[in-house]
């Protein structure tokens, strides 16, 4: 019979009395999510490395301090988003765009077919154009707006998680995302089909 | 509304965009290097102290609670001990200045109803044994 998977709170308790390899387990839970979250934010596959070894750093040094009061999801998340958008303001203008893969499994994806049945009819030029078209268009929101973009449109994160992980209102996530989608409505025209 | 629909579904396309395969348990990998460079980097003292820290405290407790205690701790050991050693006498035959062995000789046996009520530690051994004035401070 095989062991049930420890929860994320057992690990947590885990690493605070000393056990590294129970942090190792959330760093191999969490890395893929919290990749997500900070490619989508950076567009650079190189920083978001970086940023996500640092992140996971920073994590262990103080999950001390962490006393449950949040999911360590959401605990985790915060630290992302505050040290990338630190990164950010540093970097500010200095972009360096490198996409990852995309794989292959979004040429069958519906809404990329319609999205690009419009334009070429070559799926990969519509690929790369549509990927470079999309994290173009990220760039240009505030590192705010494209936080709540990320965890919203892509990671798929409820409202009521996103206000708990920036500390702000609800309210202020909606308007956040009603603005920034906005502002992608006008920068992805030519792939919204009317 | 339909828009920002529209909008929604591109952006869902950006889960597509992953890293090459085995990315993360080579990051794994580095992660477990890069904090074990950062162990040998730290001073020793620090090391041990962290161990101490880790080994005398549960992980729950708050800080300022555990820096409560400890501070109760040394108090309470500082109450205990510092009065001792101020009352002791000295081997040299030097009087404490608290002990009423010494005091003049002309004090009347009666004095004993004037005795402190809060007796302290070595004046309560001399007072109901020997007269005042003859007890010596050699004879703790």
């Amino acid at each position: 019979m095989e062991t049930p998977e420890p929860s994320d709170q057992e690990l947590v308790a885990r690493t605070q009395a000393g056990d590294a390899t129970a942090y190792d387990e959330l760093v191999r839970r969490f890395s893929p999510r919290l990749y997500g979250l900070v490619y989508n934010m950076t567009s650079s596959h190189e920083d978001t490395h970086d940023l996500l070894q640092e992140i996971f750093a920073k994590g262990y040094r103080s999950i001390k301090s962490f006393q449950g009061k949040s999911s360590f999801h959401t605990w985790m998340h915060t630290i992302s988003v505050n040290m990338t958008i630190n990164f950010l303001k540093k970097r500010n203008r200095r972009r360096t765009m490198s996409l990852d893969d995309i794989d292959n499994g979004v040429l069958n994806d519906p809404d990329f077919i319609e999205a690009t049945s419009a334009t070429d009819p070559s799926n990969e030029a519509n690929l790369s154009e549509l990927q470079k078209k999309l994290n173009e268009s990220l760039m240009k929101l505030s590192h705010d707006h494209r936080a709540v973009v990320t965890m919203f449109d892509i990671q798929g994160i409820p409202h009521a998680e996103i206000a708990k992980i920036l500390k702000v209102s609800e309210g202020t996530v909606r308007s956040r995302l009603f603005y920034a989608h906005k502002q992608l409505q006008n920068l992805l025209r030519e792939f919204i089909n009317p | 509304m339909e828009s920002n629909e529209s909008v929604s579904r591109l952006l869902r396309l950006k889960r597509y965009e992953q890293p090459p395969p085995g990315y993360f348990e080579e990051f794994l990998s580095e992660f477990q290097c890069r904090q074990r460079a950062e162990v040998i980097q730290r001073p020793l003292w620090a090391i041990t102290w962290d161990r101490i820290a880790r080994f005398l405290t549960p992980p729950t407790l708050p800080r300022l609670a555990m820096g409560a205690s400890f501070a109760a701790v040394i108090l309470g050991a500082t109450l205990m001990l510092v009065p001792e050693t101020r009352l002791q006498p000295t081997s040299t035959g030097e009087q404490s200045p608290f002990s009423l062995a010494g005091a003049a000789p002309s004090l009347p046996a009666a004095t004993e109803s004037l005795r402190p009520e809060k007796p302290m530690s070595s004046v309560q051994y001399v007072l109901p044994a020997h007269p005042v004035g003859y007890a010596s401070s050699r004879s703790f």
